[in-house]
């Protein structure tokens, strides 16, 4: 299992930046308000609300902030307020020395998958995978995804129950919980940060796709052998999906089944982890158990 | 007699063997020229088949009539004209299909008769042992570059990145005329006009590449390619550059970019930016990001990819490649006769040879490059 860093306490402090996408400064200040009245600090970085073209500003600045806050040992956690894209094209540059030394939680998901499977693959540090900034907006704070993020960094167990789906296959397993989502997972196949997924928990969400890439994907992660060894799989929400004007014919979770269908180790399909509301915070590096009964599905952390 | 029999029959066993291991010992500069499949004459039958999207028989026409009147004949195969959802045919359909002409002596050249995706479904269950004893042509692109990619990586035997059956038209062009020549065994030979985007220099090295998508598709399995000591070539179509700018860097941190003899940068077509119109850099701008640390040649709107003037390029085969302030020009290493005007008995229309299209690729860069 993965190096777990220190849960949150009272008054700790929680560094939010934006390392990849450009977020405008008012999408951002619910969640900091949010942070604040769950008891901790918040320090601002300097890219959250700055712009340079796509994105949040230049790869040196968005570099200099999020190493910044992995240096501070004041800053106790990083939340990355948005995804977009851009992580990747400054991974290398990130001084993870300190970082390794005195781990915290960093949270995130979409583009911050890069940041999740790199520290996985390099340093077995666990992160989190969790709702960013735009998910605290117009009241969803209240909702129980948010709340999920606000148990997982204070070191409250999770203990996630969810319905069954017809595509689900049934048993139980432990291991290691991996994932991210799909687009950059694929990615980083062939490179030095892909995950390792061997008896491991495998989660998988996307969104905005088309669903011939989601099929090409999945094809170049079996072909990279990340599905054959796998403990277990879970397949999260694939929203807001694309088709080209030849149709595929096919929706997204038929041609996901279609894949997956013939491994032995359970599936669960429908899993609330994902770019829509549903988005439950998983500790990625911590050891779970999966449950996929009948009717429902259990994903509690051990 | 190919370069392996010849060593066979003429020198002891043992010795034949020791010979064949220390001149296929480096393959990046010893190209297996061994496998060179046999160039077409006239009366070879090419074999068309749908590995990725579905064709209608209508749109292979005028496919047809140019490679008739240049003297093969041509067999559809079973995908020809069928559609299950958006492929050229159930995987099965499409594997049967595909083998059966890798399988059939009487085929002599396959062209693909559609890009589109469906490729990479299927290339691990193709048996290659009859192809490896006795390759043929494979000609294609686009999702087909699974195919020069999965052959390069484990055959090393070279492949055709050109048009495909829906690719033809009935105006005589460049592209077609640069097949013909390339099947018919002339020595590939392109020279086009320098840009100022270029980095200058020479270099010589196998060709390989194609689809930036496929290339990126295929890392890290069965199908990845080695790229070191050679000239690699990318085009695409229709992406997100944001999704551009991710892949070039996937091949940058696979490694891919950083020991490259050349890089010739292709069409990039039809580049989406509906929703990520904030990201203001040109795809020129993006490729050059990658790779401004290094020193080889880079020569950028190669006439090649998802445009018109859709050279033919003859892959895993050994090149001069020479970038120059005035032009650009790559040239096979081959003492193969160079290619021809096309008379007019095979002409399907009329036009010149080389004629170099300005205005085949997507926009012009926005900002001055440093040389």
């Amino acid at each position: 299992m993965a190096i777990t860093p220190p849960y949150l306490k009272h008054g700790d402090c929680i560094g939010v930046v934006c390392p990849a996408g450009f977020m405008p400064a008012d999408k951002v200040q619910t969640c900091l308000q949010v942070l604040d009245n769950w008891g901790y600090q918040v320090k601002v970085g300097t890219t959250v609300g700055s712009q340079c073209h796509y994105f949040s500003g230049t790869d040196e600045e968005r570099l200099a902030d999020l190493q910044q806050m992995l240096d501070d040992e004041d800053v106790h956690a990083i939340l990355c307020a948005r995804g977009g894209y851009g992580l990747t094209r400054m991974i290398d540059k990130i001084n993870f020395k300190k970082f390794c030394r005195k781990p915290k939680w960093i949270i995130g998901f979409s583009d911050i998958s890069v940041l999740h499977s790199h520290i996985h693959r390099q340093y077995g540090i666990a992160t989190l995978h969790a709702p960013m900034a735009a998910a605290f907006n117009s009241d969803a704070y209240k909702n129980e995804y948010v709340e999920s993020l606000r148990n997982a960094v204070a070191g409250i167990k999770a203990d996630y129950i969810c319905d069954s789906h017809a595509y689900n296959k049934k048993g139980s397993c432990s291991g290691e919980l991996v994932g991210g989502n799909l687009s950059l997972i694929a990615h980083l196949c062939g490179t030095e940060s892909a995950f390792k997924t061997r008896r491991r928990i495998l989660f998988l969400e996307d969104v905005s796709e088309y669903i011939y890439n989601v099929d090409r994907m999945f094809y170049q992660l079996k072909r990279n052998g990340m599905f054959d060894r796998l403990a277990g799989l879970i397949i999260g929400g694939f929203t807001d999906m694309k088709d080209t004007t030849t149709p595929f014919g096919k929706q997204v979770y038929d041609v996901i089944h279609d894949l997956v269908k013939n491994y032995d180790y359970p599936i669960a399909f429908g899993f609330p982890v994902s770019h829509d509301k549903e988005n439950l915070a998983l500790k990625i590096g911590r050891e779970y158990k999966l449950t996929v009964a009948g009717k429902k599905v259990r994903l509690m952390e051990k | 007699m190919n370069r392996k029999s010849f060593f066979h029959a003429f020198i002891p066993a043992s010795l034949g063997t020791m010979l064949i291991n220390k001149s296929f010992a480096n393959p990046a500069t010893h190209p297996a020229v061994a496998n060179i499949p046999p160039y077409l004459k006239r009366g070879d039958t090419i074999g068309i088949t749908c590995p990725a999207g579905p064709i209608e028989i209508g749109n292979i026409q005028p496919c047809c009539r140019a490679l008739k009147k240049w003297g093969l004949n041509v067999r559809y195969g079973n995908t020809v004209g069928k559609q299950w959802l958006r492929f050229g045919g159930t995987d099965k359909e499409r594997l049967e299909d595909f083998q059966s002409l890798l399988d059939d002596d009487n085929i002599n050249a396959i062209l693909f008769g559609k890009g589109g995706y469906g490729t990479m479904r299927i290339i691990d269950k193709l048996n290659w042992e009859k192809f490896k004893r006795k390759p043929k042509w494979l000609v294609g692109y686009s999702d087909l570059t699974t195919v020069h990619l999965h052959v390069h990586a484990n055959l090393g035997i070279p492949t055709i990145h050109g048009d495909m059956g829906n690719g033809f038209s009935d105006d005589y062009d460049a592209s077609s005329s640069s097949l013909y020549n390339v099947l018919y065994g002339h020595k590939v030979k392109y020279n086009i006009k320098g840009s100022r985007l270029n980095r200058l220099g020479t270099a010589q090295g196998t060709l390989v590449g194609g689809n930036l998508t496929l290339l990126q598709a295929c890392a890290g399995s069965k199908s990845d390619i080695k790229t070191e000591g050679k000239i690699l070539f990318i085009e695409d179509v229709s992406e997100y550059k944001y999704s551009i700018d991710r892949m070039m860097m996937s091949l940058k941190r696979g490694g891919k970019l950083d020991k490259l003899a050349g890089l010739i940068v292709g069409g990039f077509t039809s580049t989406k930016s509906e929703e990520e119109e904030s990201f203001q850099v040109s795809v020129e701008e993006i490729v050059w990001d990658k790779v401004k640390d290094y020193t080889y040649p880079v020569c950028f709107h190669f006439p090649a990819g998802h445009i018109k003037d859709n050279r033919a390029l003859k892959m895993g085969v050994a090149y001069e490649f020479c970038v120059s302030q005035n032009d650009v020009s790559l040239v096979e290493n081959s003492s193969a006769p160079d290619p021809v005007f096309l008379t007019d008995d095979l002409k399907i229309g009329n036009d010149s040879l080389y004629n170099f299209s300005d205005t085949m690729f997507a926009a012009p860069p926005r900002l001055p490059f440093p040389q």
